[in-house]
């Protein structure tokens, strides 16, 4: 589903990851751990497309990122859901709102959007909070709202970058809980955390990043 | 199928900065209201150009002595020339007293003098798509070749003017045309990228989401057309004051530009041209949108 190849990125000809390759099956739950500025969010962006390998092949879904043409972008992104570390929340939004522009870049009718956005927000616990604004919702409350983001659209790849970032362990042991739900369903899951907690005893595959490099690999 | 939504995104982004898009949307009816005073003037010249040819002639003047013969040979030799519609002969009598009805209380003039001084004359009505400087020229050598004409008169100066004048008033308001025009431009651009900075953040998120091209241009083109369009009613209302001021309360006054006549049908197409021209200043702030 997602294969790297000796993949470098370079920020001002600092390498932010280093030839790295690795890769992740259909339907697998991954973790990447190290501390900040290892370079985990680098990888994540290369996999949404918000950064461009310098070195190296990534190949997503069977899409060669190389060859892929900007007008192409927009579609792949559609199979790839994002928690984004800073939520980037539409805050003159409310949460039904926040959800559902997911679908209508998707070109869906109001009338499916409704019924689909209510069910995903059920899913999450939010439903009671569909009209409320992201502002007045909680840090937890904010992170269900962006992974009903990123899950409405059903994608075939979930990322989140430190999506327990700012958590209490309860909730935190929650959106854990979320993730695995949703990998349950099918869905190819790649995790971003410095949180020892998220992928301890989950038996799925750790990769240890630091300074750009993929150090070691375990199992959680 | 994201139309609706992106009318709907179009039309709160109007809504919330309101005032400047009225001050942007009055700028607009400005602009336009200036093309259509523009259109107004150069479509009264080229009218009253148009009148010209029924009032132009060309006067022969024909020597002294000419049998009725002869002046008949001379018209018919005229009324063979495809430029000509008209040809009248005026004999020495009647010219005289034609001056004589045109001079009227200053008749004295003519007191004392005995002999008729004016000629005998032919004046020529050319066809309407003969008058103008070259095909009048052509005509005035050909004409000038036959004998027993002392003289040929068209006002060469007068024409020359008439031309310059058509001519500089279309070049004029063709400049005037395109600087308002690129005004309006202007002001949309100005207008839509402002909107689009103000809502940078939530275009990245939305591209990040997987929203193409057209999903992210659309609300901001809609509100381009819409202040276009707008700005264009605003300016077909401002004609439609000026009409009824310059036709109603000035005419009173000098009733002379009672003969100006006001083109109405630019009226509808003033919206139209509004709101191209904004779609034209949405498409330039909006550029070209990249992805990564």
């Amino acid at each position: 589903m997602i294969h790297f190849s000796n993949v470098t990125k370079f920020y001002e000809r600092q390498a932010a990851i280093k030839n790295i390759t690795f890769s992740v099956e259909k339907g697998e739950m991954i973790f990447m751990t190290g501390p900040s500025g290892a370079g985990k969010s680098t990888l994540l962006k290369i996999i949404y497309l918000s950064e461009k390998p310098d070195e190296g092949s990534v190949t997503i879904a069977e899409w060669d990122l190389s060859k892929l043409k900007e007008s192409s972008i927009p579609f792949l992104r559609r199979n790839i859901g994002v928690v984004f570390q800073d939520f980037r929340l539409l805050d003159n939004r409310n949460v039904f709102d926040n959800v559902a522009i997911a679908l209508r870049i998707r070109g869906m009718l109001d009338s499916e959007i409704q019924d689909w956005v209510m069910e995903i927000l059920k899913m999450v616990n939010l439903r009671h909070k569909a009209d409320s604004f992201p502002q007045a919702l909680s840090g937890g409350e904010q992170q269900r709202v962006v992974i009903a983001r990123a899950i409405v659209g059903e994608p075939t790849i979930l990322l989140a970058d430190e999506p327990t970032g700012n958590l209490d362990p309860d909730t935190a042991a929650g959106i854990t809980r979320l993730f695995k739900e949703i990998n349950a369903r099918g869905t190819t899951v790649v995790i971003a955390t410095h949180n020892r907690e998220l992928y301890r005893n989950t038996g799925r595959r750790v990769f240890r990043i630091d300074s750009g490099n993929i150090v070691g690999e375990e199992i959680g | 199928m994201y139309l609706l939504y992106s009318f709907r995104l179009a039309l709160q982004s109007l809504w919330r900065e309101k005032w400047i898009n009225l001050l942007s949307v009055l700028t607009i009816a400005a602009g336009l209201f200036m093309i259509t005073l523009t259109l107004f003037v150069v479509y009264n010249i080229d009218l009253a150009t148009k009148r010209l040819p029924a009032r132009f002639s060309v006067m022969l003047y024909l020597n002294d002595g000419l049998s009725e013969q002869e002046t008949g040979s001379i018209i018919a030799q005229l009324k063979k020339n495809n430029a000509v519609e008209q040809a009248r002969y005026i004999a020495k009598d009647k010219a005289l007293e034609e001056l004589k009805g045109v001079l009227k209380n200053a008749d004295y003039i003519l007191e004392g003098i005995d002999e008729n001084p004016l000629p005998a004359s032919i004046e020529i009505k050319l066809k309407k798509e003969s008058v103008n400087i070259a095909s009048v020229k052509k005509f005035a050598a050909e004409i000038k070749k036959i004998k027993s004409i002392a003289e040929v008169e068209y006002g060469e100066q007068f024409l020359n003017s008439i031309h310059s004048i058509k001519g500089m008033a279309k070049a004029g308001s063709l400049s005037l045309i395109i600087i308002m025009s690129a005004g309006v431009i202007f002001v949309c651009y100005s207008t839509i990228k402002i909107a689009f900075y103000r809502r940078k953040e939530e275009i990245e998120t939305f591209k990040l989401l997987g929203a193409t091209r057209g999903f992210i241009r659309a609300p901001f083109v809609i509100e381009g057309s819409v202040l276009g369009m707008f700005g264009g009613i605003a300016s077909m209302a401002a004609a439609l004051a000026f009409y009824h001021v310059l036709f109603y309360k000035v005419t009173a006054t000098i009733p002379i530009l009672k003969i100006l006549v006001f083109p109405f049908e630019t009226f509808p197409a003033l919206p139209i041209v509004g709101l191209l021209l904004g779609i034209g200043g949405a498409v330039i702030a909006l550029g070209r949108i990249r992805f990564s």
